[in-house]
């Protein structure tokens, strides 16, 4: 789904120059839950933001479903990213002034869904996340765990190809961040394509893939073990 | 989409309902001031429009050569010769330039007529008027025939019907041969057209421009070789014939007493681009004030930009509030293009509001808009409709494009890392912006202080006599023949009156002039001076005084037959080094050709008759007696101030008994008839002082709102350097400085052309200040001290801020 190919990112300013990435190679294929780690300043973030179309590369290649994405313009990486990529934040990035049904169905509209459709979705989804009786409040009034559940749900709501999480249970306490994380691994078990940057080796233990990055490459990649699952069960 | 679009509106507007509500209102005030402007502008350009000889219909003014006056009457001969002899001219109408105001009566009904005019039988063709009853063509082709508006019908003849009825008109019967409706607006708008406007006596006179005329020209005609045979017309049947009289050749003539110019106006450039006449007689409606639309204009277009600024820079401002909102819009998928429409959307709504909120401000204040206009101003028509949808569209795109862009442009990475609220894009176009606000700011400041000053010093300014306690009465005796004589009887009778002090009068008004004027040459000289029939005791009473000489007299028998006073300034334009003894030849004679000749016996000192407008024009005073030509129309009485009511009713009593029970007993104070001729300047001095009031609100509104947004962007700054030891006093300089050097800025911007368009504004008058630098430093100092008031207070507030949210938190 995902071909990254000696992927290279330079911050520049008018004295130095900062290599964020330099020479990344990475294959994501559909289905997989991978996590990216590393210390801050590593280039982590850099490389979600790039895969997410928010961010330029200066060098190399990246491939979103065999198509080439670097060089896209502003125009076309709007349209790539509302189509294959729903976003989950640290700070959820709710929009404060709509309620929780509307700050779902955003997407939607921009994806020119049809009312009716819309309403269906948006219901489903909120079902689907156990928010349904939460609809018409607005974020404010929600708590951290049912706030980042409805981001996951405007991330959803548009089946998204890929689900880019940057820092999910970064401001959760530990049982709403088992909540979310739970919720990315019931998503995955059901076929979702999800890549998850995050301090936490605990929240990397529930994904299937973990890559350590430092100084902008990346310098391990190892396979989770299965029986994180079994430790859950006896927790 | 757009209902969430909307939703998201209505949250910001409840959110900040103070300044979306000042917001919507500076918006309105400014599109208010362009509506005003538009009403006007409208109502001039459409004057005659409707009139289908608009085009092919010309009015006569005459320049004269000698004096430089553009009389705007013409003599009947010529207009008959130029019928006669030049083809392309299909017709020409002979009329009055002015209203009279006259006693009309009907059986036993009197009325008091207004916008009485005096015409000959084309009138009709040139104001084709809809003819509602009675004859449609040669309405006025016999004698003694009049036509009427449908109104006045209605009022004199009720139910009746009008047509063959007889009304009377200075004592004379017409017949009613149509009635009319008035086509509005036209540059006549009679309520009474009268046949016989050509009077005997003036049918061979070249020399008696008593009559306003008009030509129509043929359909394809050149209006420039027109005029050039009627140029002719003129050399051959005036200029020609005049220098063969004085024995001169024509280029010498020419030379010495100059030419008549001829100048066509088009009926319709005639309001507002047409040339003025010198005594203000075009049409009987006037002309158009082009320099008033002009200012009205553009003063309503600078306060619309005002307000367009304003919005502009607080939506930018507060763009910051949304900028996480339109982060998170981005990154769920909507294209930049999506983010500028939605704040257009916003925009719209905005202006929506404000467009109907300023049609409730135009509704209200239309009646004063109307006064000061003496204009009877509607919100009407489809043309005005359609300019309200153009400035809706304008006002959208230039007030929501820009912030829509800048919004658009916010990067979505920046914005959700969540350190965007203290980036610096944008300031410079909001600072440059804010000094724009300064600049207009101090343009009105100084504009309404010049203007001020002017007016004050027209109010104060000796004019060279005193009318306190005068009152002017008309004096309407049937007869006028008489009228000399009758007015010996009537003052000795008033004079018996208690509480009246002296009686006077002259032929003319203070503040208007002096009702005729003569030409005469003198040591080759030639003036066109004005002359003043005045009463013996004339010039005592209204405390006016002699330089030289002496004042006329009824001692001296020579007083009402040779002798004359002039004013200083004609003293001057005859270089006359002693003028007393003089002896000259007028410009008047009696009947048998040859002027009479008159000594000069005093020299008056300057005094102005006319406006401020003007100067003082040169003058010749002859007693009443002298010429008998019985033209004065007022009695000044100076009255005593104790039971000044009393006297006025008994005034009235006497007026109604013996000068003429006809019309209603009227009077007016000398003073404020003169103020009349300033109340043009004092008008303007109160819209500049309203508009000057409506710039400084939403400037100040402006600032404050931007200081808000700007200095609150600070918070952390500021609880830093509290942190570190900052004081009070320190911190409010450090936060104040920037806004005295915009404001600094902004006047430097606003000065040249305050000063270059106030110059000009004052090159009107005659009389006028210079510009000094007081408006100016009392602009500056009034700015500067307005600017503290508003930033110190939003940043003491801000000083006062917890330093420890502020640390914790952002």
């Amino acid at each position: 789904m995902i071909t990254i190919q000696n992927l290279t990112k330079v911050f520049r300013t008018e004295e130095i120059e900062t290599a964020a990435l330099s020479g990344i190679n990475l294959e994501i294929k559909k289905g997989d839950f991978l996590t990216i780690m590393g210390p801050s300043g590593c280039g982590k973030s850099t490389l979600l933001n790039i895969i997410g179309l928010l961010d330029s590369a200066n060098d190399g290649s990246y491939k979103l479903l065999d198509q080439e994405m670097i060089g896209l313009k502003e125009k076309g990486r709007a349209q790539v990213r509302k189509e294959n990529i729903g976003f989950i934040f640290q700070n959820f990035n709710l929009i404060d002034e709509l309620s929780v049904y509307d700050n779902i169905e955003l997407p939607l509209l921009y994806n020119n869904v049809k009312a009716s459709e819309r309403k269906q979705k948006i219901e489903a989804i909120a079902e689907k996340l156990n928010i349904s009786h939460r609809l018409k409040h607005f974020p404010q009034q929600l708590s951290g765990g049912q706030q980042q559940r409805v981001a996951v749900a405007r991330a959803l709501v548009n089946d998204p190809k890929i689900i880019l999480a940057d820092e999910p249970t970064g401001n959760l306490d530990s049982k709403n961040g088992n909540e979310v994380m739970e919720l990315l691994t019931d998503l995955h078990a059901k076929g979702a394509t999800i890549l998850m940057v995050t301090h936490s080796d605990y929240d990397a233990s529930f994904s299937q893939r973990t890559i350590h990055m430092k100084d902008g490459v990346i310098f391990s990649e190892k396979l989770n073990q299965r029986n994180v699952d079994v430790f859950m069960d006896a927790k | 989409m757009i209902f969430n679009w909307f939703k998201i509106f209505i949250y910001h507007l409840r959110q900040s309902k103070l300044f979306s509500f000042l917001n919507v209102l500076g918006l309105s005030i400014g599109i208010a001031t362009v509506i005003f402007a538009i009403l006007y502008w409208n109502n001039e350009h459409s004057y005659d429009q409707w009139n289908p000889n608009k085009e092919n219909a010309y009015m006569v003014l005459n320049k004269i050569g000698a004096t430089g006056d553009t009389w705007g009457s013409n003599s009947i001969p010529f207009g008959e010769t130029c019928k006669a002899s030049i083809p392309e001219i299909e017709k020409i109408c002979f009329f009055n330039t002015w209203y009279d105001d006259e006693i009309i009566k009907y059986q036993s009904q009197k009325l008091m007529a207004k916008k009485i005019t005096v015409s000959d039988e084309s009138f009709f063709d040139f104001f084709p008027f809809e003819i509602v009853q009675g004859a449609k063509t040669n309405i006025l082709k016999e004698k003694n025939s009049v036509a009427i508006s449908e109104e006045q019908a209605k009022l004199i003849f009720k139910d009746e019907d009008p047509i063959g009825k007889a009304i009377i008109y200075n004592t004379v019967a017409y017949t009613v041969k149509s009635v009319y409706r008035i086509i509005k607006p036209s540059s006549i708008e009679p309520n009474y057209v009268f046949s016989g406007v050509k009077r005997e006596g003036d049918e061979n006179s070249w020399g008696n421009f008593n009559y306003g005329l008009l030509v129509k020209i043929k359909k394809g005609a050149d209006p420039v070789a027109v005029l050039k045979k009627m140029q002719n017309v003129n050399f051959v049947n005036r200029t020609l014939k005049d220098a063969k009289e004085s024995g001169q050749t024509v280029e010498q003539y020419v030379k010495e007493n100059g030419e008549i110019t001829v100048i066509l106006d088009q009926l319709q450039m005639s309001r507002l681009h047409g040339t003025k006449s010198s005594a203000g007689q075009n049409f009987p409606e006037g002309v158009g004030n082009l320099k008033l639309l002009y200012i009205m204009g553009g003063l309503s277009i600078l306060i619309l930009v005002l307000s367009l600024v304003n919005y502009i820079n607080l939506a930018t401002a507060s763009a910051i509030k949304r900028a996480k909102e339109v982060g998170v819009r981005k990154i769920v998928g909507a294209s930049k293009n999506q983010i500028i429409k939605q704040f257009i959307f916003e925009t719209a709504i905005i202006v929506t509001l404000a467009i109907l909120f300023s049609l409730a401000i135009v509704e209200l204040s239309l009646p004063y808009y109307n006064t000061f206009l003496k204009k009877n101003l509607t919100m009407n028509g489809s043309e005005f409709y359609l300019q309200l949808i153009l400035i809706f569209g304008l006002v959208i795109i230039l007030a929501g494009i820009f912030p829509a862009i800048y919004i658009s442009n916010f990067e979505t990475l920046k914005v959700l890392k969540g350190n965007f609220s203290r980036s610096k894009s944008g300031i410079w176009i909001r600072n440059s912006m804010l000094i724009f606000q300064f600049g207009i700011a101090a343009f009105f400041i100084i504009g309404a202080l010049i203007v001020n000053s002017q007016v004050d010093y027209m109010m104060n300014k000796d004019l060279g006599f005193t009318g306190d306690q005068v009152i002017s009465i008309p004096y309407n005796k049937p007869d006028r023949q008489k009228r000399v004589q009758q007015y010996g009887v009537d003052k000795s009778e008033i004079k018996k009156i208690p509480g009246v002090v002296d009686v006077t009068t002259f032929a003319g008004s203070f503040g208007g002039s002096t009702n005729s004027s003569s030409g005469f040459t003198h040591n080759g000289i030639f003036v066109q001076p004005r002359n003043a029939e005045i009463d013996f005791g004339f010039l005592e009473m209204m405390k006016i005084k002699i330089v030289e000489g002496r004042d006329l007299s009824p001692e001296f028998a020579s007083d009402t037959v040779s002798s004359m006073l002039i004013n200083e300034t004609l003293a001057k334009t005859l270089n006359l080094k002693k003028p007393i003894n003089t002896i000259v030849t007028s410009g008047w004679s009696i009947g048998d050709g040859n002027n009479l000749k008159f000594k000069i016996v005093g020299v008056v000192k300057d005094f102005h008759i006319t406006g401020l407008q003007n100067k003082v024009p040169p003058m010749v005073f002859i007693n009443i007696k002298t010429l008998k030509w019985n033209n004065f129309n007022n009695i000044l009485v100076k009255v005593s101030p104790n039971n000044l009511t009393e006297t006025l009713e008994k005034l009235k009593i006497y007026w109604g008994k013996n000068v003429n029970p006809d019309y209603p007993f009227d009077y007016e104070f000398v003073n404020k008839g003169f103020a009349k001729t300033y109340q043009e300047q004092i008008k303007q001095k109160n819209l500049f002082f309203i508009l000057n009031l409506v710039v400084i609100i939403i400037a100040v509104f402006g600032l404050f709102a931007l200081a808000s947004f700007s200095m609150e962007r600070r918070l952390k700054e500021i609880a830093i350097r509290k942190t570190l030891g900052a004081e009070t006093d320190i911190l409010l300089k450090e936060l104040s400085k920037q806004y005295i050097i915009f404001c600094f800025m902004g006047f430097a911007i606003g000065i040249l052309p305050a000063y270059i368009l106030l110059q000009k504004w004052l090159e009107d008058f005659a009389f006028r200040i210079n510009i000094s630098v007081v408006p100016f430093t009392v602009a500056l100092i009034s700015l500067v001290i307005l600017t503290l008031i508003i930033v110190l207070t939003k940043a003491y507030q801000v000083t006062k801020i917890d330093v420890l949210k502020y640390l914790k938190y952002e």
